[in-house]
């Protein structure tokens, strides 16, 4: 399947240069291979390419690639090359059958539903293998980013418990933690991701905070909750919750780690249906990416997923230089942007757009409404808001993860009400409202085709996932091909 | 199209007493209601009718604008302007608070003909931080930047009140003052409106100081910022409180003092 699959890409790439073929797809902690300058590997939808910015890179003792804690992992065992920096559930799957569970991927403490679970057992790690989440223990009460307890305004009470990671001696609110699962973010083109577009929070309806190390303020857009502020204390997180690792991390490691996030960048570069993505005056793949300035508002700047404008009207003597099937694609991606920009619905009862910011309950808008930078369809704004993934009675009712009952101890929550259930309350584990429950930062949206499934709680169990369910969760009335151009555009960032 | 016409025929008819006449002040609690008109992004339209009159007023030009489940507290001037958008009366400037203790029955009107307003970018909104602003020139000598809220809330209003704010701040940041002190004002004086005695705590004035103190100390590091707290709630007339005399009451003034 795999073989084919890169048999088949490099069958159409024409012109596009192909970086050395690849080699193993599986980056092991500590193999200490070279990162090269550009780096592709095939995919279902075509083929990714990484860059790395200031050329090839020893990973020989670099601590993004070394086993630095007990378990044997590294960061790269969940932010894999072949994965756009993130880790799909079907990687996981691989993984297990090839290792018979002995990848240090499943480690006990984040790679199986619950430690106490029989471990050698394949259905103790579901979770992981069938939609690619990671068990993220968080205390309770709340921690903010910068590590200060708050007093939370909201009960939380375990409704289900189908892993025992939420109850008994260890675990759940008693034993002051609660456990929710939630998928790998891609650690690439961070440079967006960290981009201050406005010095507010308009979602918050406060300045920024600044950074406690560097004094700029952060953009507030990493990790599902934001419970980092910046890398270094995200790292330290990581270090400690998934390597763990006893040790600090020194400054050393630190600026290594974070010299290589700023440095690798990623994005789709070759579609097995349109050929590559930056031809015929496309700007697909990574190299525009990496080459933009971060954090720009499309609205007012170059507007998102215009890299494929060109697209639109392809003439007729380009057009005979590609097959009939590739020029639909090509014709297709081209119509999607526009889809994800111009096609509008209501959007309601989705806090962080719907309240407490005025725009209206409900406000009409598009897809760019809330992804809305340039090259990345991030949000320019600390982007936490509440689109339903994680909260009833949105969400799909997944019997396989923990089910948590909220209450709110001041003011209802404006569009739940009082109680509130919830299989992962997102935002609000960082900073203790009520009124934050259920947002989750909206991820970068490069290098989806590497990464399924999607949302942070892989809801969507493949691209067309995504759009049936903001079609259900909004009403949109998509007609089947606006479906299948949002899809394909979506296959070819 | 019909329709649109008796609608509009019926506003314009001298009904009753009441009817409004073009820089009223207006000020009642309704359940809004959402026109779902197509003109692009941000172009569906917010009725409200006035429970003593049963005026409809088109309330959309509002900084902070309804939830459809609430019911929501409209203070506006009544403007010459057409209600030929949304089919209503056009309040401008107009406010419309949401009152989350008062639940509503959500309704959305179909458009029926109207068009709603194309989306523009309102005058009051801040810039992105590439953008590199001209700096205020001095001399620089004392002055007050008042920060305006929707009734009952300390939030920051999106194309409001970060607007003021960034104002304030870009002053700030050239003329360097010795300190700053930002006093929080809520509504404490009880207004009836439809019915209802309407009067903000007095703890609002307090966390108003904080909220705005806070993102003072965030955009100004090293700068002293001291809070306190004015409960009177006496309305002024600046003018970026919009001749809305409710508005002006709920407020945050920022000092800077040399
Ligand atoms: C066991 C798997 C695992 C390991 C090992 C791991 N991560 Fe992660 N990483 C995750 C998960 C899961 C998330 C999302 C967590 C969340 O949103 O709450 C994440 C998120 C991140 C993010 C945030 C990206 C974004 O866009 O929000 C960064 C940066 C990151 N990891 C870096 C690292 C570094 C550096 C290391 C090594 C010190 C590391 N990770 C090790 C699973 C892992
Ligand atoms: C109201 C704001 C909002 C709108 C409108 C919106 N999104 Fe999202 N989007 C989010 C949030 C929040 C997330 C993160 C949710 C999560 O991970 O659980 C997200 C995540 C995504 C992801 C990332 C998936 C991943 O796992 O990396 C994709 C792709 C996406 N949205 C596509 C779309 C498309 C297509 C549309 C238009 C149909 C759209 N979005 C409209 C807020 C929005």
């Amino acid at each position: 399947m795999r073989k084919k699959l890169l048999i088949a890409t490099i069958g159409l790439l024409g012109s596009a240069t192909l970086a050395a073929p690849a080699p193993d797809r599986w980056w092991s902690p500590g193999e200490g291979r070279v990162f090269p300058a550009s780096l592709d590997y095939a995919n279902a939808h075509g083929s990714l390419r990484l860059l790395l910015d200031g050329g090839a890179m020893k990973t020989k003792g670099h601590a993004f690639f070394e086993p630095l804690g007990k378990n044997g992992r590294a960061c790269v065992t969940c932010h894999q090359p072949a994965d756009a920096m993130s880790l799909s559930a079907a990687t996981a799957a691989e993984r297990w059958e090839k290792t018979g569970g002995k990848d240090p991927l499943f480690a006990a403490i984040d790679g199986s539903n619950c430690p106490a679970l029989p471990q050698e057992k394949r259905e103790s790690h579901s979770l992981l293998i069938e939609r690619g989440l990671f068990r993220i223990q968080l205390p309770w009460p709340v921690r903010q980013w910068n590590g200060r307890p708050v007093t939370p305004d909201f009960t939380i009470e375990v409704l289900r418990d189908p892993n025992g990671c939420n109850s008994g001696a260890m675990h759940g609110p008693a034993a002051g933690n609660i456990s929710v699962y939630r998928r790998a973010r891609p650690v690439a083109n961070m440079k967006y991701l960290l981009a201050v577009g406005f010095p507010f929070d308009p979602k918050q309806g406060v300045a920024l905070p600044r950074d406690p190390d560097d004094g700029t303020m952060m953009s507030g857009n990493i990790m599902a909750d934001n419970r980092a502020g910046n890398l270094r204390m995200q790292m330290e997180d990581a270090a400690h919750g998934h390597l763990e690792y006893a040790r600090k991390l020194t400054t050393a490691q630190i600026a290594q780690i974070k010299d290589f996030e700023m440095r690798v960048f990623t994005a789709q570069q070759v579609s097995a249906k349109a050929g590559a993505l930056d031809t015929l005056g496309a700007q697909g793949g990574p190299r525009k990416l990496q080459a933009s300035q971060p954090g720009a508002l499309g609205s007012i700047g170059i507007p998102v997923w215009s890299e494929f404008a060109a697209w639109e009207k392809i003439n007729p003597e380009d057009a005979k230089t590609l097959s009939p099937e590739q020029l639909a694609f090509r014709q297709s991606v081209a119509r999607g942007a526009r889809v994800f920009r111009e096609k509008m619905f209501l959007i309601t009862d989705s806090a962080g757009i719907n309240s407490r910011v005025g725009f209206g309950n409900p406000v009409r808008n598009s897809c760019v409404f809330c992804h809305n930078m340039s090259q990345m369809g991030n949000d320019v704004a600390p982007g936490q808001v509440d689109l339903g993934t994680t909260t009833m009675p949105f969400a799909d009712p997944w019997r396989d993860l923990p089910l948590f009952r909220i209450t709110c101890l001041k003011a209802p929550h404006p569009h739940y009400g009082r109680v509130i259930l919830t299989m992962d309350p997102g935002y609000a584990m960082t900073t203790g409202r009520c009124a934050d429950v259920g947002k989750i930062t909206l991820q970068s949206m490069r290098g989806l085709a590497a990464r399924a499934p999607y949302f942070s709680n892989g809801l969507a169990k493949d691209l067309r996932g995504i759009v049936d369910y903001y079609d259900r969760r909004y009403n949109i009335g998509y007609t089947e091909q606006e479906k299948q151009d949002l899809t394909n555009m979506m296959s070819a960032l | 199209m019909l329709r649109k016409l008796l609608a509009t025929a019926a506003l314009l008819a001298p009904v009753s007493a009441a009817a409004a006449q073009t820089g009223d002040l207006v000020q009642f609690i309704a359940c809004p209601v959402y026109r779902d008109a197509d003109s692009g992004k941000k172009s569906g339209c917010w009725l409200v009718d006035d429970p003593a009159t049963g005026l409809r007023y088109d309330v959309s030009l509002s900084p902070h604008k309804p939830d459809w489940n609430f019911a929501v507290m409209v203070e506006g001037r009544v403007s010459g302007a057409s209600p030929e958008a949304c089919g209503g009366a056009v309040l401008d400037a107009v406010r419309t608070s949401r009152l989350y203790d008062t639940p509503c029955t959500r309704h959305m009107l179909p458009a029926e003909g109207y068009k709603g307003r194309r989306f523009v970018l309102p005058k009051r909104n801040i810039s992105p931080t590439s953008m590199v602003q001209p700096a205020p020139e001095g001399p620089f000598a004392e002055r007050v930047f008042p920060i305006y809220f929707e009734w009952g809330n300390d939030f920051l209003i999106y194309q409001y009140g970060d607007y003021l704010l960034e104002q304030a701040y870009h002053w700030i940041a050239a003329a360097h003052p010795a300190k700053l002190v930002v006093t929080g004002y809520a509504a404490t004086q009880p207004q009836p409106v439809s019915g209802r005695n309407m009067a903000e705590p007095a703890e609002l004035a307090e966390q108003r100081a904080q909220t705005i103190a806070q993102s003072l100390r965030r955009l100004l590091p090293g700068m002293p910022v001291e809070a306190r707290v004015d409960t009177s709630g006496n309305p002024t007339n600046d003018r970026d409180a919009d001749n809305l005399p409710a508005q002006s009451a709920r407020r945050v003034e920022i000092r800077a003092l040399f």
